[in-house]
């Protein structure tokens, strides 16, 4: 055995199986701490708060969202919402006309595409709330959420909330494995993470900031393609707080087949390394706390286990190909080759054992998460089957995003 | 505080998973290297009494001996392979891989036993009307012999098809034993992969429906379509 790969073997598997304990230990230790939010005294006055939606051929599903928000559990002369129409090609326009006979419902309506983060600070720029939640067209939020999420902003330090995101009516399979990815990393895990001060992303479906903060540090990147990402670090830069509610939430579409899913993280991810690139500065310094140290750590698993994982698929497929030519030498005699298998527990390699405790961690998580997460687990048993090896397909989408980034190709939103 | 707690106890757990898993890996090599030496003490056991009886035989005649002789060997030919099998199966999976000491060892001595085990059924043929066909590999390691593994692969498909009826001898030439260098020497090995059946020596790589036209022209087996 080459002594590199093993060495690469044993770090990867250390590094990642301690992220996992940690995220284990940190759910145990915080559990009571998960669910309770700040709540809003009887003499609080309730600031105004703008709403911006960017709408690009949104045609289908802006009008679920605009009755979702006329649903707000908030006095209505205190929210503004602003649907900026990002040049869309459909009927986006006429679906929104009708609202803006709601005098708190304004329209920005673009000829031109504009890009989403452009939209977004056309959209601030006319803000006139206190506070601005950027919220995405096809997404839809809990009656709540204002009530929940602004309690957060009596810590002058906070910059940012961002919620609990949730897939709406996830149907086939693939929609079925990434609601619990969603449940787990878009939420539970996010959780954690704030109580450490290491939210990297405040999601498209809806955050809520500060406008203050956000005027500060120059509103969106329009540069960007992971907007919602870019603008955590720069909050992170100018020592704001991200906080996380998990007592309201925000259900929105998901990519339904795999060439959508293919689409989407390959932009996610290729922003998330673009952004990282940009912001190097911040790594590996006390200034910005964790959060310095965590980004790092983070990549390093990313990257060193895509090392590893390409390693293992080349050796994986040499392997393959110098099995098919030696069956071309039996005429493909397949089944005297199964007939001397045989199981042998003492057979099982130290790979195999690092290969069988990855998969129980990620039962592990899978179980303890959605227990902290109050969601039911047998209710979703086929997406559970998948979730625990989406690892592969993860990979293949990393390689892409790498790829991409090395390559500067250019991703449009 | 309790977040330094926290990285820390996570740290200890996670080591102590990799220590669990690390001595877990060493206990079960132990066991490995176990199970390899309670199959060579039995084949060495075998042969010890295989040796008395041919003594025995030689002392005594051979009525009496010759089918106590053959029912051993065709249980020693099915073992002698599963050993093989084993070795191989075990070494590929050691961190030292091919190079493990402890299974160049068991290599040395089993392609020894292989010799005696080969010389003995030999020595049966002759005198005990013995109808089973004798087939020596001879191989060399991947980097000089590219054709070897797969000729290993071919000679391990017929093993399986023929079973009893054939015996197949494999000779690691790398190992530098006097048996194996003697057979080489005695069948003019110039090159490996080499397959010798009944003392005709057929070097480079043949498929297995080649093998067969080799070792159906050669003897009887209740495989082939066309037997001499």
């Amino acid at each position: 055995m080459n002594p590199a790969y093993l060495g690469l073997v044993y770090f990867v598997w250390f590094l990642s199986t301690y992220f996992i304990v940690v995220l284990i230990l940190s759910l145990i230790e915080y559990k009571e701490e998960l669910f309770i939010s700040p709540a809003l005294d009887k003499n609080d006055i309730l600031p105004n708060v703008s709403i911006i939606i960017s709408a690009f051929n949104e045609e289908e599903s802006i009008s679920a969202s605009l009755d979702s928000l006329l649903q707000l559990d908030y006095p209505k002369e205190k929210v503004e919402i602003i649907v900026v129409n990002d040049g869309s090609t459909d009927n986006t326009r006429e679906a929104v006309q009708p609202y803006t006979e709601n005098s708190h419902i304004h329209f920005i309506d673009n000829t031109s595409n504009k890009g989403k983060a452009a939209c977004l600070n056309q959209g601030i720029a006319a803000a006139t709330g206190e506070y601005v939640a950027c919220m995405d067209a096809d997404s839809v939020v809990d009656p709540q959420i204002l009530k929940k999420t602004v309690p957060y902003f009596k810590n002058k330090k906070t910059g940012a909330v961002t919620v609990t995101v949730l897939v709406k009516n996830p149907k086939n399979f693939l929609e079925k494995v990434i609601e619990l990815e969603y449940i787990l990393g878009l939420s539970l895990f996010l959780k954690i993470y704030s109580l450490f001060n290491t939210i990297q992303v405040t999601p498209g479906p809806f955050s809520i900031y500060r406008k203050s903060v956000v005027d500060e540090i120059g509103g969106f990147d329009v540069t960007n393609i992971t907007e919602d990402l870019e603008i955590a670090y720069r909050i992170h830069k100018a020592k704001y707080i991200i906080a996380f509610c998990m007592t309201t939430f925000v259900k929105t579409i998901i990519p339904n087949n795999f060439t959508g899913l293919y689409r989407q993280r390959r932009r996610w991810y290729t922003g998330a390394i673009q952004t990282a690139v940009q912001h190097r500065n911040m790594f590996f310094t006390s200034e910005y706390g964790i959060f310095g140290y965590f980004v790092p750590f983070n990549f390093a698993i990313i990257i060193l286990g895509l090392v590893l994982f390409i390693l293992s698929q080349y050796l994986l497929v040499t392997n393959i190909i110098k099995n098919i030519s030696l069956f071309a030498l039996t005429n493909y005699n397949f089944l005297a080759f199964l007939s001397l298998r045989e199981f042998d527990p003492l057979a099982l390699s130290i790979f195999g054992f690092f290969g069988i405790s990855s998969i129980c961690m990620t039962l592990l998580t899978l179980i303890i998460g959605m227990r902290f997460a109050r969601q039911s687990l047998r209710t979703r048993i086929p997406g559970s089957v998948g979730f625990v090896f989406m690892f592969f397909l993860y990979q293949l989408f990393w390689f892409v995003s790498l790829y991409t980034a090395l390559t500067k190709r250019k991703i449009r939103w | 505080m309790v977040k330094k707690r926290i990285l820390l106890v996570g740290f200890l757990i996670t080591l102590l998973i990799f220590v669990t898993i690390y001595f877990t890996n060493i206990i079960l090599n132990k066991q490995r290297e176990d199970a390899i030496d309670e199959r060579m003490t039995s084949l060495i056991e075998n042969y010890e009494e295989m040796q008395t009886l041919s003594m025995m035989s030689n002392l005594f005649g051979e009525e009496g001996t010759c089918l106590i002789m053959q029912a051993q060997l065709l249980n020693m030919n099915k073992e002698i392979w599963e050993t093989g099998r084993k070795i191989d199966q075990y070494r590929t999976i050691t961190e030292e891989f091919m190079d493990d000491p402890f299974y160049l060892e068991q290599k040395r001595r089993f392609n020894l036993n292989e010799a005696l085990y080969f010389s003995l059924l030999e020595q049966m043929k002759k005198s005990c009307e013995v109808n089973q066909t004798t087939l020596l590999f001879f191989y060399q390691k991947k980097e000089n012999c590219p054709d070897c593994d797969a000729q290993s692969f071919v000679l391990t498909d017929i093993r399986h098809e023929f079973d009893e009826e054939l015996a197949i001898f494999s000779f690691d030439a790398d190992l530098d034993l006097a048996p194996v260098a003697i057979l080489a020497q005695y069948y003019n090995l110039t090159e490996y992969p080499c397959t010798i059946v009944e003392d005709t020596a057929h070097c480079g790589l043949y498929d297995k429906d080649d093998m067969m036209d080799i070792l159906c022209n050669t003897s009887y087996f209740s495989e082939c379509s066309d037997n001499p």
